[in-house]
């Protein structure tokens, strides 16, 4: 990664000026950056703008940009909310090392299609917070992104929400096949699929499918899992198939619903 | 750009480019123990602790080390000695690249798990590759470890 200027600015109006008066490039873990070939003019370094945190608030749960992921892994304030999914979600990518580095900010900012988390955010409803005062639904900022040079500060969470993550792996360590989050918030069930093997979406009509109902039917579940199938679009790449992601999907969703329904 | 960072207890002045990496800038330093395999982040080879944490130095931006303390195996030499004696005895140990890395995970979870099981330990060190060992040998020889310390 060739960075020609860098910068760490200690205040979050610093950081913004640079990216958008200066066009500096957010700096996370790096992790991801690094693999780009381009080189970057001026790299905006975001760790020390105190956005590394996990808190509780009185509508939910907060966690700043620059947390990592080990630190969603082993928060006890996640662990016990969402069912666990936040840390189902990271702990598989690759070790401890890498997740000392990577951030949920540097995650959310690539929409990549591989996204673990990402998926777990939009099934739990999460909203972004772009740096100042601009609040998105997380689902709908991973479908159309946002426009002008922007600063993710934090992601707000709900209160309450029984979640759960399901996904398909070749090896441990590696990207995942497929991913699957479901979560039944205030507003109703919530289906989240990602590594199609393109980005995270929602599946409105399987949702629709399960309704508010509190203890769906084995048979409603399923009728929402091939739902899912069918308002989807997979893809193929050197891991699976469109039929082969396809054909799995019902079964993850099933086991997360199940998971949640209990 | 200049960075300064503690190395195994001694302050250390470096130069750096900007979009350095950790592991090279500490091996043109002459911390050439620090291991590089995949430089991708995935084999663990190269980790070091950062703050007593361990990271990926291959993934992880020299210049962001500036003011840190970092920490590689020869920072904690004799402990890794002993473990070596316990991976000798499982035969868990052939080419020996991975050891560096390895030893600093697992020096790492002694320090942040206090009794942790097989999965555990699977699971600390599932990002630290042995093309070698077959990994049985070396899970057992952790387990001899932290028991011979519990001791
Ligand atoms: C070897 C390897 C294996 C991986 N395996 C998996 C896997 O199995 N599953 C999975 O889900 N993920 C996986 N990942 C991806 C990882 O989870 C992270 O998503 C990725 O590394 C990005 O996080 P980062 O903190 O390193 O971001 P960076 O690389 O620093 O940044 C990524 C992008 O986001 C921008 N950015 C960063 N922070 C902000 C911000 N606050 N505001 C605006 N823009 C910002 C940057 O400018 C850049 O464009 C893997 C990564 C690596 C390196
Ligand atoms: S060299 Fe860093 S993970 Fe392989
Ligand atoms: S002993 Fe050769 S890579 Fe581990």
């Amino acid at each position: 990664m060739e960075i020609v200027e860098y910068s760490r600015p200690r205040s979050i109006d610093e950081a913004l000026r640079l990216i958008r008066d200066r066009g500096g490039t957010p700096i996370a873990g790096a992790a991801w950056l690094r693999t780009n070939a381009k080189t970057m003019k001026l790299g905006v370094d975001l760790s020390e703008l105190g956005l590394d945190f996990i808190r509780e608030t009185a509508s939910g749960v907060e966690i700043g940009a620059m947390t990592s992921y080990r630190r969603i892994e082993t928060s006890e304030v996640l662990a016990q909310r969402f069912g666990g999914a936040l840390g189902a979600a990271v702990c598989h990518v690759v070790g401890v090392q890498l997740r000392n580095i990577i951030t949920i900010g540097g995650t959310a900012a690539g929409r990549y299609g591989f996204s673990d988390l990402n998926t777990v955010l939009a099934a739990l409803g999460a909203k972004v917070v772009l740096y100042p005062n601009t609040v998105l639904d997380f689902a709908k900022y991973v479908e159309a992104g946002a426009e002008v040079p922007f600063l993710i500060e934090k992601f707000l969470l709900p209160a309450r929400a029984r979640a759960a993550f399901s996904q398909f792996r070749i090896s441990e360590s590696d990207f995942p096949v497929l991913n699957a989050a479901v979560a039944k918030t205030e507003t109703g069930w919530r289906i989240a699929v990602g590594a199609r093997p393109a980005a995270t979406r929602l599946c409105p009509r399987a949702m629709a499918m399960l309704g508010r109902e509190a203890r769906p039917s084995d048979a409603a579940i399923a009728e929402a899992a091939a739902q899912a199938t069918v308002e989807l679009r997979f893809g193929s790449d050197i891991r699976a198939s469109a039929e082969y992601r396809e054909a799995i999907l019902p079964a993850l969703l099933r086991r997360a619903i199940l998971e949640v329904r209990g | 750009m200049n960075i300064t960072m503690t190395v195994n207890g001694k302050l250390e002045h470096l130069e750096c480019a900007p979009g350095d990496m950790l592991t090279e800038v500490l091996r043109n330093a002459g911390h050439v123990e620090v291991k590089k395999g995949c430089d991708t982040g995935n084999c663990g080879a190269c980790t070091v602790l950062v703050d007593g944490k361990p990271v990926l130095s291959c993934s992880y931006l020299a210049a962001r080390a500036d003011g840190k303390e970092v920490t590689t195996i020869q920072g904690r030499v004799e402990e890794a000695r002993r473990f070596a004696r316990f991976l000798t005895a499982e035969g868990a140990d052939q080419c020996g690249f991975c050891a560096p890395g390895f030893t600093l995970t697992v020096l790492a979870m002694r320090e942040e798990l206090p009794n942790p099981t097989e999965t555990d330990i699977r699971h600390y060190l599932a990002g630290n590759l042995c093309r070698c060992s077959g990994y049985e040998g070396q899970i057992r020889a952790i387990r001899n470890y932290l028991e011979a310390n519990h001791e």
